[in-house]
């Protein structure tokens, strides 16, 4: 008995060991990203296990510019600004909405970079064609989402047709819901719409656009320095040709809605 | 991602998954004992103290206890979160496991007949030399049963740190689930819970047999 708890203790000493982090090893400036890492196209765990992603992959870029230590937190998307307050990240940049309750809070909000827009995904054999379509209908959006915030604050009238507006926690859950034939359609961000419909054919994203939002970086109130360094970091990359690179790397994000390629 | 990555990057987060685990039973098994005798106490202060101190664990949910004391330190008192996040996250499940525990110790000491007590001080026996040596073992095999119950529960709700942003194991898997659109870490994550928990029934059946000294 004696033997089986010294055993046990001294795994829970290796696991305690084993879970602090690491500091970093020089003394340059760490930059430590926040991250949805359930957000593709703009964020997410690769093939390899390692997190990339649109938004991830200009960020390291403006950090090599910069010469800072490149850091990845994956933030609990409800709690964002919550982290970002508590110093656990330096901002959050993950395809986020830039909402004005963000920016009366005080927080530096960059440029934004992209417009989003919130479009219907429907089965391909579905009857529905437009938003009128979708009276009587159950519809699937994610909670917390711009979708979320569009149909329970702005398109009233439209939501109060439903027959239901199911809410899921993620943007996977709608889909099984979709393909599951539980909800009739789901209101989505249009990268995320494209990219699924891409993968399974017998769901098509529809043309009308619901609602148009834009994406930006929040940073800490007072980190007014630090936003315009990484704004001109993203400035740099886009004169220099390596934003648009990246950006053909990810044919999901409409290369026309990204607001630097096209000033 | 092949199934292989899909493991090895969520066993990653399994050892996170054990450490609080064990961790959690380190410190919540001991005081959980603490509570239980302090809700026994003959002073009417210290046990109301104690019953309110249970009803507020027992009463909200594990989540918000998470959120508090990770969060809640930086609110109040400016201090900063730590980034070590299997601190405060240990801290919140050990004290809310102490008040269910408290609860199971309490109910197995009760069970104990008064006869036992009188006949210990017949024989001379001190309160502490009572307690630990005549009540306390007959306790403990009373109580395994929910015990094991309490602690399989425990192994699920690791997943609960996920609200706080420690990488455990089923972080990591609706992360890749997510980004893969696949429901396989869901699956992968099912098989790692069993597993473990299967784990921990079987080490409790066999300290169960260990206690059963009274039958032959």
């Amino acid at each position: 008995m004696k033997k089986v708890i010294a055993l046990a203790l001294a795994l829970v000493m290796v696991l305690a060991f084993a879970a602090c982090s690491k500091a970093p090893a020089n003394d340059k400036k760490t930059f430590t990203m926040g991250i949805d890492a359930e957000y593709p196209p703009f964020s997410y765990m690769g093939d390899d296990g390692e997190y990339t992603g649109f938004d991830v992959e200009i960020c390291k870029a403006c950090c090599d510019l910069l010469g800072w230590n490149f850091e990845i937190f994956g933030v609990n998307w409800d709690e964002k600004l919550v982290q970002l307050d508590a110093n656990e990240c330096d901002c959050v940049w993950s395809g986020m909405t830039i909402l004005d309750s963000m920016k009366e809070a005080g927080y530096v909000i960059s440029d934004p970079y992209f417009k989003n827009d919130q479009v219907i995904l429907v089965k391909a054999d579905s009857d529905i064609k437009g938003s009128a379509d979708l009276k009587g209908m159950v519809v699937a959006v994610q909670l917390g989402t711009s979708g979320e915030t569009l149909l329970n604050e702005e398109l009233t009238d439209l939501t109060a047709s439903f027959k239901e507006l199911v809410t899921c926690d993620s943007f996977l859950k709608c889909f099984a819901e979709l393909e599951g034939g539980s909800v009739d359609a789901v209101v989505v961000d249009k990268p995320v719409a494209v990219a699924r419909a891409n993968e399974n054919k017998d769901l098509v994203v529809l043309d009308e656009i619901l609602g148009t939002e834009e994406y930006g970086i929040a940073f800490r109130s007072g980190d007014e320095q630090m936003c315009k360094d990484i704004q001109g970091a993203i400035n740099t990359l886009v004169e220099n040709g390596t934003y648009a690179k990246i950006a053909e790397k990810y044919p999901d994000i409409d290369a026309a809605n990204l607001v630097f390629l096209n000033k | 991602m092949d199934l292989m990555t899909m493991v090895l990057k969520m066993s990653e987060g399994l050892g996170k998954t054990c450490a609080i685990f064990f961790l959690t039973l380190l410190f919540s098994l001991p005081l959980g004992m603490i509570v239980a005798l302090l809700r026994r106490s003959k002073n009417k202060i210290v046990s109301n103290v104690t019953r309110f101190f249970i009803s507020v664990l027992r009463g909200t949910p594990l989540m918000l206890q998470l959120i508090a004391v990770t969060y809640g330190p930086y609110y109040l008192f400016g201090l900063t979160v730590s980034r070590n996040k299997l601190i405060p996250v240990v801290i919140a499940f050990a004290i809310n496991y102490a008040a269910y525990f408290a609860e199971i110790y309490r109910s197995g000491i009760d069970s104990m007949p008064v006869g036992q007590y009188e006949a210990a001080e017949v024989l001379g026996y001190s309160k502490v030399q009572t307690f630990m040596k005549i009540i306390l073992p007959q306790v403990i095999r009373r109580i395994l049963p929910s015990m094991t119950n309490e602690i399989v529960t425990l192994v699920k709700d690791t997943s609960m740190a996920f609200t706080v942003s420690y990488q455990e194991m089923f972080t990591i898997g609706k992360q890749i689930a997510n980004s893969q659109t696949s429901f396989m870490p869901f699956i992968v994550a099912g098989v790692f819970y069993y597993v473990f928990n299967a784990i921990v029934g079987f080490a409790m059946g066999k300290v169960e047999d260990k206690m059963n000294y009274y039958e032959m």
